[in-house]
C-alpha cells in the first residue's frame, strides 16, 4: 500500500485525498505523493479580500497544506469587523486589513508564506494575476466579482474548433455571505458559467424611484434615502455627504425620523439609517467560516484534480430569516410526523436556455445544502471567445478606442489597450501615459505586428446600474483584406 | 457584559451580527454558559465562532498534552513549542479564545468529565462533547436530561473528510417564521441513547450511510475498549465483520454501509481542517439558534461528506414517542 512506504506529510489528511484513488477522481488524476508535494511547494494562491471571508481562506488553505498565498484588499481594519475577521484584534484597528492578516497567519502556521498587497484590484497589472494557478474571491461587491471575472476569463484562448485551450485556464473560486446565508462556486472559464455569464442569478440591486420617496414614502428606508439624497442637496448645497462622519449621519437621522412622524411610519432607528446609508451587509462569524471551508475544499480539489469538483454550485442556505430565494414551505413527498430525509430533483428545460439540476436535503427548512448546476453563455462578454470587431488596416489605435465607446456592447470609456505583453496605450499612470500616447496615431495592425487576426484586452469603465465601474473586455480583432496582404508572410500569434 | 443592557463597546463589536438576530438575541447570548469537552480541530473552530458571537462564558475541558498533530490541525495553537510546553491543550486554546475577544470569559476545568455530577452540569445552558466514547455520550446526555433546567446537549465527531453532528434540546418550544407567519412550534428530542435505538430497518431508505457508518465505528471502539478515533486500519478485518454482525441484527442490507466508507473512517481518525470548519460552522449556529431562541433548529443528526459535498439532516427518533 502506497502508504507504507511514501513519507507521511505533515497534513495526513491530505494525504487521504491524495495517497489514494477515489470513486470520484477525474481521469487525469494520478494519485501519488509527488502530487501531494507538487501541490504544497508550488501552487501559488490569491485571496481577493482580506475580510470577513478573507481570514478565514488564508487560515484553511494555510492549514490545508499550501505554501505560496497572496491576499489583497484595499481596505483598513474598523471595530465593525472584529465579530467575525478572527485575525484582527481591537489594537489593529486603522491598519491594513492584508497585511496584519498574513502576519498573523504565517505566526500560527509554520512553512506558510504569504504576500499581502494593499491596494485596490484594478491598481494591479493584468499580469500579477497571470502567476497563480488559482483565484480564490472572499469579496462584498456585484462590481469587485465582475472585474476580476474579465481578468481570469480574459486569459482564456479557444483553439480553431472552438475548445478552450488548456493552459489558459485560470479557475476562480467564489464565496459570499450575507447574515446566515452564503454561496460557495467554481468558475472554470470555457466550461462551467462565468460570473457574467450567471449575473441575472443576482436579485436587483434596491433602488427607490424618486418618486416614491418624495412623495409617497411608505417605509422607514424611504425616509432614511429622503433625508440622504433629497434633503441634504437642498439644504446643504455644495456640500458632499460624508457617510463616516458622524455628524453628517445624525443629521439625516434626525430628518428621517421627522418624515418618518409626517407620515405615520415606524422604524426608523440611527442603526437603521447606518445601514440604509452606507448599504452595510450584516455578518456573522459563522457563515463566514461554513463558506470558506467550502471554498477550500474546492480548491483543493481543483489543484489536485482528485475529486469530480462538487458540480460548479454549493449553497449553503440558512433560513433563519424568512428566505424568498426558494419559496418552498413544506415537504413536498407529505411524509407525516418525522421530519425525514427529503430528496428531489427538478429539471428545468433546455428551452429556457439554462439546464437546472437541483437536488435539495431538507429537514423541515431547517439547514441545507444544495448541489445546482447551471450552463455557460456562450456570448458571453467575459468568458466567450470575445467581441468580434472587423477593422480596417488603416485604423489609428486613436479611432479605435474612440469606436469602444460608442459599440453597444462595449461602451467602453478611457479605453487602454493591451496587445500580448505590450502596452498599446494606457490611460494612467501619467508616466506610462506619456510613454504610449505616440501610439495613438499609428495604425493598430502595425502596432499589433501585421497580424490578420489576434486577441486584445481593453480596460476602461463602463456604467452599470446608472453607476460607473471599472471593465475589462477581451476582443477579437480582424482586420479587413490583411489575409492578401500577409499571405506570404510568417503569421504570428494564434 | 452582565447587565441588562448591552454597553456601547458592546453595540459597537458586536453591530454587524445585531443586524441579523438583533440586540435580544445578543442579549441572551452573552448571558449564556457554554462547555466543551475535547479540543480537536472541529471544537476549537466552535469555539471561535462562539466567542466571536459572545457568548458569556465558555468552559474548556481537555487534559491532554499538546502534541506535534495537534499543531498541525489546530489554528489556536502557536507553532512553538516553547510556548506550548508544560500547557495542556485546554489551557493553550483558552489563552488564544480569549484573544479573539475579551469579553468572553474562557477558564479551564481539569479532570474527568464523567466524575462531575449534577452541580457542575447545572452550570451550564449548553454542553458540547467531541471525540467522546459511547459510554460518555450517553452518560453526560442522562447527566444533563436529569437536571430540571434544560441543558442543550451536542456531540460532535470528525473522521476523514467526513463528519456528524447530534443534537438532543429536549423539549424545545419556539416561534417559527413562514413567509409573515409565526407559528408556535414545539419539538420533542429523543436523548442520544433512545436515538440509537430506534431500529434500523425503520428508518427510511434513503437514510445517510454515514449514520450507520459512524455507529459501527463507535460500538467497534467500544468492544475493543479503545479510545475515541484509536483505530487503524489492521482493525478493519474486524470492523467488517462487526458490521455484518449488527447488520444481521438489525435486518439491514450490508450495501446501506459501503465498506469504502468504512475503510476512510478507520483510516481517518485524524480530522481535516476545511471540513473541522464546516462542522464547526453549523454546530457555531446551532447553538446560536438555541441560545437565542431564533431560528429552526437541527433535529437532530447532521452529516457532512467532503467527497460530493453534501450536507445532510436526519430526524432519527421514535415516531410513536412514549409520553
Amino acid at each position: 500500500m502506497a502508504e507504507s512506504t511514501v513519507h507521511q506529510s505533515r497534513s495526513r489528511d491530505l494525504d487521504k485525498l491524495l495517497l489514494r484513488p477515489g470513486n470520484l477522481v477525474a481521469p487525469t488524476f494520478e494519485p501519488g505523493a509527488q502530487l501531494r508535494d507538487d501541490l504544497q511547494e508550488y501552487a501559488r494562491i490569491l485571496v481577493v479580500g482580506a475580510g470577513g471571508l478573507g481570514c478565514e481562506l488564508l487560515k484553511d488553505l494555510a492549514l490545508s497544506g499550501f505554501k505560496n498565498l497572496e491576499v489583497i484588499d484595499m481596505d483598513r481594519i474598523e471595530v465593525t469587523n472584529l465579530n467575525r475577521q478572527f485575525l484582527f484584534r481591537l489594537e489593529d484597528v486603522g491598519k491594513p486589513k492584508a497585511e496584519v492578516a498574513a502576519k498573523r497567519v504565517m505566526e500560527r502556521v509554520s512553512g506558510v508564506n504569504i504576500v499581502p498587497h494593499f491596494c485596490r484590484i484594478e491598481d494591479k497589472d493584468i499580469d500579477f494575476y497571470k502567476d497563480f494557478i488559482i483565484i480564490v474571491l472572499g469579496l462584498d461587491s456585484v462590481e469587485a466579482r465582475s472585474y476580476i471575472n474579465a481578468v481570469a476569463c480574459g486569459f482564456l484562448e479557444y483553439d480553431s474548433d472552438d475548445k478552450p485551450i488548456e493552459e489558459t485556464v485560470k479557475p476562480m473560486v467564489d464565496g459570499g455571505t450575507e447574515g446566515f446565508k452564503g454561496h460557495a462556486r467554481v468558475i472554470i472559464p470555457g466550461s462551467t458559467p462565468c460570473f457574467e455569464c450567471i449575473i441575472w442569478l443576482f436579485p436587483p440591486q434596491v433602488k427607490f424611484p424618486l418618486c416614491t420617496l418624495a412623495e409617497t414614502p411608505r417605509t422607514a428606508a424611504h425616509c432614511i434615502e429622503y433625508a440622504h439624497l433629497i434633503k441634504w442637496d437642498e439644504v446643504h448645497s455644495g456640500k458632499t455627504f460624508d457617510p463616516d462622519d458622524p455628524e453628517h449621519m445624525k443629521w439625516v437621522y434626525t430628518e428621517a425620523v421627522k418624515r418618518a412622524e409626517l407620515f405615520g411610519i415606524q422604524g426608523v432607528t440611527y442603526s437603521l439609517t447606518q445601514g440604509v446609508v452606507k448599504n452595510i451587509i450584516p455578518a456573522i462569524a459563522s457563515t463566514n467560516a461554513i463558506v470558506s471551508a467550502v471554498c477550500t475544499l474546492e480548491t483543493l480539489k481543483l489543484v489536485s484534480g482528485c475529486s469530480k469538483t462538487l458540480s460548479n454550485y454549493l449553497t449553503c442556505v440558512e433560513f433563519f430569516l424568512i428566505l424568498l430565494y426558494f419559496g418552498i414551505s413544506s415537504c413536498p413527498s407529505g411524509c407525516g410526523n418525522h421530519n425525514c430525509l427529503l430528496q428531489y430533483t427538478i429539471h428545468v428545460t433546455e428551452s429556457d436556455g439554462i439546464m437546472l439540476t437541483i437536488e435539495m436535503y431538507n429537514g423541515m427548512e431547517g439547514l441545507h445544502i444544495k448541489v445546482t448546476e447551471f450552463v455557460k453563455d456562450k456570448d458571453c462578454l467575459a468568458c466567450g471567445p470575445g467581441v468580434l470587431l472587423e477593422l480596417d488596416t488603416s485604423v489609428t489605435l486613436q479611432k479605435f478606442i474612440d469606436m469602444l465607446e460608442e459599440h453597444p456592447k462595449l461602451l467602453l470609456s478611457k479605453a487602454s489597450v493591451r496587445y500580448r505583453a505590450m502596452n498599446l496605450y494606457m490611460q494612467a499612470p501619467q508616466v506610462l501615459e506619456e510613454m504610449t500616447r505616440s501610439n495613438l496615431n499609428l495604425p493598430l495592425f502595425e502596432l499589433m505586428g501585421k497580424v490578420p487576426k489576434d486577441i486584445v484586452h481593453v480596460t476602461g469603465t463602463t456604467s452599470r446600474d446608472d453607476k460607473k465601474t471599472s471593465c475589462l473586455r477581451k476582443l477579437r480583432l480582424v482586420f479587413k483584406g490583411a489575409d492578401a496582404v500577409t499571405d506570404q508572410d510568417m503569421a504570428v500569434g494564434a | 457584559m452582565v447587565g441588562e443592557e448591552l454597553t456601547e463597546q458592546e453595540t459597537a463589536l458586536y453591530d454587524r451580527q445585531i443586524r441579523v438576530w438583533g440586540a435580544d438575541a445578543q442579549r441572551r447570548l452573552s448571558k449564556s454558559h457554554i462547555l466543551v469537552y475535547g479540543m480537536k480541530g472541529t471544537i476549537t473552530e466552535f469555539c471561535k465562532n462562539i466567542v466571536l458571537a459572545g457568548v458569556g462564558s465558555l468552559t474548556l475541558v481537555d487534559d491532554r498534552a499538546v502534541t506535534e498533530e495537534a499543531l498541525s490541525a489546530n489554528f489556536l495553537m502557536p507553532p512553538d513549542e516553547n510556548v506550548c510546553s508544560g500547557k495542556t491543550l485546554a489551557e493553550l486554546c483558552r489563552d488564544s479564545l480569549n484573544e479573539f475577544n475579551p469579553m468572553v470569559r474562557v477558564s479551564v476545568e481539569k479532570g474527568d468529565l464523567t466524575s462531575f455530577g449534577a452541580e457542575f452540569f447545572d452550570k451550564f445552558d449548553v454542553v458540547v462533547l467531541s471525540f467522546c466514547s459511547l459510554a460518555t455520550k450517553k452518560l453526560i446526555n442522562e447527566r444533563c436530561r436529569k437536571l430540571s433546567k434544560r441543558v442543550s446537549f451536542y456531540t460532535v465527531d470528525c473522521r476523514d473528510c467526513c463528519g456528524e453532528i447530534f443534537v438532543d434540546l429536549q423539549k424545545y418550544n419556539y416561534a417559527m417564521k413562514r413567509q409573515d407567519e409565526t407559528t408556535e412550534c414545539e419539538l420533542q428530542y429523543p436523548s442520544f441513547q433512545e436515538a440509537i435505538s430506534v431500529p434500523w430497518r425503520s428508518l427510511p431508505r434513503k437514510v445517510s450511510k454515514l449514520y450507520f457508518a459512524m455507529r459501527v465505528i463507535e460500538r467497534f471502539e467500544e468492544a475493543e475498549g479503545r479510545k475515541p478515533g484509536e483505530i487503524c486500519i489492521e482493525d478493519l478485518p474486524a470492523v467488517l465483520k462487526l458490521k455484518k454482525e449488527i447488520c444481521e441484527a438489525q435486518s439491514l442490507n450490508e450495501s446501506h454501509i459501503p465498506n469504502a466508507l468504512l475503510e476512510r473512517l478507520v483510516m481517518g481518525a485524524r480530522e481535516f481542517p476545511p471540513v473541522c470548519a464546516i462542522i464547526g460552522g453549523i454546530l457555531g449556529q446551532e447553538v446560536i439558534k438555541a441560545i437565542s431562541g431564533k431560528g429552526d433548529p437541527l433535529k437532530n443528526f447532521f452529516f457532512f461528506d467532503s467527497m460530493d459535498g453534501k450536507g445532510i439532516i436526519e430526524d432519527i427518533s421514535d415516531p410513536n414517542p412514549k409520553g
